[in-house]
């Protein structure tokens, strides 16, 4: 993405409702939508826009299960070959013991290892500049965007026309 | 359809189920495993009908618990189907007449039940003795009827007000607020009452151990075994063509409920354990080692079945929206936690009635049948270390008996309550959409 | 909006708001100078801190027996302190992630708020055990990781550090739950900003654009915090229960701690929620979003904790009776009787009886009496700390080694500056990022807004059918 700067033509509508029906509109006359940009997580959105269902859930479970095994295997190893000590009249293995301590490293792992893998597939983190279409889409507008580049002045016009009857409110271009 | 009919053939078949619980139970009262026959107990009879007794009624009660506490959390998913629950609490008026036949057995002694019932036990027994100003048949017989009772008040008055909600108009919620005041005050009756008589009913049955968790402990017990049953009877009603706006996203909560209290019953189960197992004080370990020792086989079970097994199936999405995966994991728990309880009730009686046997060998002269009596207890026994056929013929009897009552409740009224404020908010329910106010994928 | 709502319910947002009324309402504020009562609180909460950080450093150079505590009573101020703090700490995640899981969406409201109270109070509670010890530079003994001093480890089996894992973790999965949340906010506030403050949100809102593909992943990613956060915020105080319950002290060893202090920090936490919003609401002009039918929800939250725990009292009681076990009859008949009778007083008086005047409709929407209630509260689930831990350590096994603890001034300095930092904190907070989740409000407007849902609602759509 970063080596070619994006033109993108972009709508910016009032309300969420009227931006589903855009996006439905869109969908149906098959145009190819590069992003939509909210103000607030809109319901119903992602199965119009055909967004695939995220898959942070299964690296969620993948770095809980890390954080169980260090625990669990960690403490049965130093307890009972590294360095066994008997603590109140308790087997060296005292698994009803281990069991505080695994619950909070499964979560401790989990937890951030998704955050991180969030911002990481997101494009975000601290100092990260992405470049955003206009200020008042983190307030009350409701963006569809597409990408320009390369198409021609027809099928660019297509896309005006597009927005005007979709209800838009106001129509601009941004090179990013 | 929004009429129910209970018809002719699921009544006969539930009829036929009762008999066969019926039959099963009159095969147990000749049935004591032999270390204990001598004492002419029937044991294996009473715990049976106490444990059964215990387990269904507490559904009833939960039933109607839950349906206060989502009335007064202005929960609307669920309305669609409270008339499940609201059917359910009925289950309370047999169920008092069942632990009163326990109460009177207490004073007749028909049974053996509890060491403390017996008069010459406590009199020598200074804990017993001490103990004897809660646990006697004033507090267990009156005790029942007054609190049971009391419940059998509310559950009625519950579905009253709830069927003259059907008949008056939507326009005012006045009848909604009316039932809502009941709901709230049900709530702390129902919390301080129902511990009580967990500890009559249940922990009592070890006379000299007590834990300040235990009425919690079976209470997340018997919440899980009502949602299993309650998935399974929406399920089953939906295949006879009724319910047909409960969707799988209703489903998909039910789920939700199951998932998460069967991890918070295992909380509470972890926590009861490891902390009579961390201060390794004898006459608390006393309990949890019986049952390791001696009944291995229902002590890891109960955790597999209750825990392992419906966290690794539920953790996923798909699986709490799909028939298959839910109707195996509620049959699973609900069979579960029936264990569970016949885990908390069999080894404390067991050991009651080889006492009893242990002074009849003694009395008969027999010395050494004492010694037979107190070596069995480490030994296999059909009924007391395991369910035995006769067993799960009981189980069965008992379900069809409340599921006979559940069902006779729900052929009175309409299934859906058309009058309800939040029926539109349950019939529009999506499990995503509420979570967050906004956004989703299905 | 197709979602159905039951005209039953009340709204949640007042004011026929817009959506850029909601920017407006809670960015706002993160953009102009602070009025005189912020600036006062702010130097009396700074005041407050200063007198603690003397009084630590006063510790740390005397030496820990400039605390009253003796041979007897080993536990004193520092725990009742921790567990006070910690229980506060309970309320945020609650209510982001149980009201979450539990669809109750006044939850939006506050749960910005609560979340960064959260935090804070994690870090008033991490205070004390990082200082009890009078050697803070050695803290790093409690961490287990390879090291010179031989394989010598921590002990895993010990519930002390039980606790250190549970509340790291705690605060970590609170801290990273509330940021990402919070992320989206910022941008707005970067979005309206110029210059310096400009570059500043830039950074610390981390690129966020608003994505449809980002929402997604936000929402998917706040959920399974959620679910995540749900068990951990129960093992927390579960694990701090088990300071006490996992040892022989009659008073302390008794199964029904975990759910018991975990009902009680909730109780505790929800109660410090409601001292904050209270004066928020009124400070920053936002009575449209903590509406009182928030308010009210959350009294009826405090009245639900403040009977369990009140079970759970009564439980204790009896269970102690029905024991038969002499120390254990003995160590609640001197909680009620002893030299302590009056925590045991203020306990029952604060947590169990008072908040049953929630039972009323009026009580509970009423401000004032909210206020005052959520102080009683607050002093009530310290007393309870303060019942459980000195006074059961004060009548030892040994009647020869009984004795009695009342904090130095130094202690009681620390506590006081712990609570200067808690505001400090939450002061800056209020300042720096939007304290309700615009978002979030934003997202549940057209479900939640008095003009589409409850009395006024009704009326628009008659005059419009007529």
């Amino acid at each position: 993405m970063k080596d070619q700067n994006k033109e993108v033509l972009y709508g910016l509508y009032d309300d969420d409702e009227i931006l589903l029906d855009a996006v439905k509109q869109a969908r149906e006359n098959h145009l190819d939508i590069w992003d939509v940009f909210t103000p607030f997580p809109v319901h119903g959105l992602d199965p119009i826009l055909g967004l695939a269902e995220s898959r942070l859930h299964i690296a969620g479970f993948i770095y809980g299960a890390i954080g169980t095994a260090i625990a669990f295997f960690g403490m049965s190893w130093v307890f009972t070959r590294d360095w066994p000590i008997i603590f109140g009249g308790k087997p060296y293995w005292s698994v009803p013991a281990f069991i505080p301590v695994t619950f909070e490293l499964t979560v401790l792992l989990c937890a951030i290892g998704m955050v991180v893998s969030f911002y990481i597939v997101n494009g975000q983190g601290f100092g990260v500049d992405n470049p955003t279409l206009d200020d008042r889409i983190t307030d009350d507008k409701f963006c569809i965007a597409f990408q320009t580049n390369g198409k021609s002045e027809s099928e660019i016009e297509k896309l005006r026309s597009f927005f005007s009857e979709s209800g838009a409110s106001e129509v601009n271009s941004k090179t990013i | 359809m929004n009429q129910y009919t209970f018809d002719s053939k699921l009544k006969t078949t539930l009829l036929a189920g009762i008999g066969l619980g019926v039959l099963c139970m009159i095969a147990t009262w000749f049935a004591d495993p032999a270390q204990i026959a001598e004492g002419h107990t029937h044991m294996r009879f009473w715990t049976n009908f106490l444990h059964n007794t215990v387990f269904f009624t507490g559904i009833a009660f939960i039933s109607l618990f839950v349906l206060a506490a989502f009335t007064t959390a202005y929960a609307g998913w669920y309305v669609l189907f409270k008339r499940i629950w609201e059917a359910y609490s009925f289950f309370l008026i047999p169920g008092l007449i069942l632990l009163l036949i326990l109460g009177v057995g207490n004073i007749t002694h028909f049974h053996h039940l509890y060491h403390w019932a017996d008069a010459a036990e406590v009199a020598n027994d200074r804990v017993l003795l001490g103990k004897s100003g809660f646990l006697n048949n004033t507090w267990y017989t009156g005790g029942t009827l007054v609190v049971v009772g009391l419940w059998i008040f509310f559950a009625m008055k519950l579905r009253s007000l709830s069927l003259e909600e059907d008949r008056s108009g939507t326009a005012d919620y006045s009848i909604h607020r009316k039932i809502r005041i009941w709901c709230a005050t049900f709530m702390p009756i129902a919390a301080f009452s129902s511990a009580a008589m967990i500890w009559l009913w249940v922990m009592s049955v070890d006379a000299h151990w007590y834990s300040t968790m235990f009425a919690w402990y079976s209470t997340a017990s018997w919440f899980v075994s009502a949602t299993a049953l309650t998935i399974l009877m929406l399920i089953y009603l939906k295949s006879k063509g009724y319910y047909t706006q409960v969707t799988e996203e209703h489903l998909h909560d039910l789920g939700k409920f199951l998932f998460a209290f069967s991890v918070f019953w295992t909380y509470l189960w972890f926590d009861q354990y490891m902390l009579i197992w961390y201060a390794n004080v004898g006459e608390e370990t006393i309990y949890f080692k019986t049952r390791i020792d001696q009944f291995p086989v229902l002590f890891y079970g109960n955790l597999i079945i209750n825990f392992v097994l419906p966290f690794l199936i539920l953790m996923r999405n798909t699986t709490k929206r799909k028939y298959g995966t839910l109707i195996f994991t509620s049959v699973l728990l609900f069979f579960g936690h029936w264990w569970d309880f016949f885990l908390m009730i069999k080894p404390g009686t067991l050991e009651t009635a080889e006492h009893v046997a242990h002074m009849h060998a003694e009395s008969s002269d027999h010395g050494d049948h004492g010694d037979h009596a107190a070596h069995a207890a480490s030994s296999f026994i059909e009924g007391f270390t395991i369910p035995g056929l006769l067993e799960i013929g009981t189980f069965i009897g008992f379900l069809c008996l409340f599921l006979f009552v559940a069902y006779s409740q729900l052929a009175k009224a309409d299934l859906i309550p058309l009058n309800d404020p939040y029926l539109e908010e349950s019939t529009h329910h999506e499990v995503q959409q509420d979570l967050s106010g906004a956004g989703g994928h299905h | 909006m197709s979602a159905a709502v039951s005209s039953i319910r009340e709204p949640l947002i007042t004011g026929h708001k817009t959506y850029h009324d909601i920017t407006e309402d809670l960015i706002g504020p993160t953009e102009k100078a602070p009025n005189f009562s912020w600036v006062v609180a702010f130097l009396l909460s700074v005041t407050l801190l200063s007198f603690g950080i003397f009084c630590l450093i006063w510790t740390f150079w005397v030496g820990i027996g400039s605390w009253n505590l003796n041979r007897t009573i080993g536990w004193g101020y520092d725990i009742t302190n921790f567990v006070w703090w910690i229980g506060i700490g309970h309320a945020g995640t609650l209510i982001s992630a149980i009201l979450l899981l539990f669809r109750q969406k006044w939850r939006t409201g506050v749960n910005r708020a609560a979340e960064a109270m959260t935090i804070f109070a994690v870090m008033c509670a991490g205070l004390f055990p990082a200082t009890h010890t009078g050697r803070p530079w050695l803290d790093f003994f409690m961490f287990p990781y390879p090291n010179t001093r031989g394989p010598l480890w921590v002990n895993f089996n010990s519930p002390l550090l039980w606790d250190l894992f549970a509340i790291s973790t705690y605060f970590t999965v609170s801290l990273l739950f509330w940021y990402t949340g919070l992320v989206p906010d910022l941008a707005s506030v970067r979005d309206r900003a110029k210059g310096v403050r400009r570059k500043i949100y830039s950074f610390v809102s981390m690129g966020w654009t608003g994505s449809a593909k980002h929402w997604q992943r936000h929402e998917y990613l706040s959920l399974i915090l959620a679910g995540l956060a749900t068990p951990l915020v129960l093992s927390v105080h579960t694990i701090v229960s088990f300071d006490f319950a996992t040892s022989v002290i009659p008073g302390w060893h008794t199964t029904i701690f975990p759910p018991y202090f975990v009902a009680g920090a909730v109780f505790s936490g929800f109660a410090m929620v409601q001292t904050l919003m209270v004066i928020t609401r009124k400070i920053l002009n936002l009575n449209d979003y903590i509406t009182l039918a928030h308010i009210e929800s959350m009294n009826k939250v405090i009245l639900l904790t403040g009977t369990i725990v009140g079970t759970a009292y009564l439980t204790e009681l009896f269970i102690a009776w029905y024991s038969q076990y002499t120390y254990e009859q003995y160590a609640f008949f001197n909680r009620a009787t002893g030299p302590y009778f009056w925590s045991y007083i203020g306990m029952m008086g604060c947590n169990l009886i008072i908040p049953q005047i929630f039972w009323w409709k009026k009580m509970r929407r009423n401000i004032w009496v909210t206020f005052l209630m959520s102080i009683f509260v607050n002093i009530g689930m310290w007393f309870e700390r303060f019942v459980i831990i000195p006074t059961t350590l004060a009548r030892d096994y040994l009647p020869s080694s009984w004795s009695y603890y009342w904090p130095s001034w130094v202690e009681i300095g620390i506590f006081i500056g712990t609570i200067g930092l808690f505001f400090v904190l939450y002061l800056i907070f209020c300042r720096v990022a939007p304290v309700v989740a615009a978002a979030e409000i934003k997202a549940i407007l057209k479900t939640a807004g008095d003009q589409y849902v409850g009395e006024n609602a009704k009326k628009q759509t008659h005059s419009h059918s007529h």
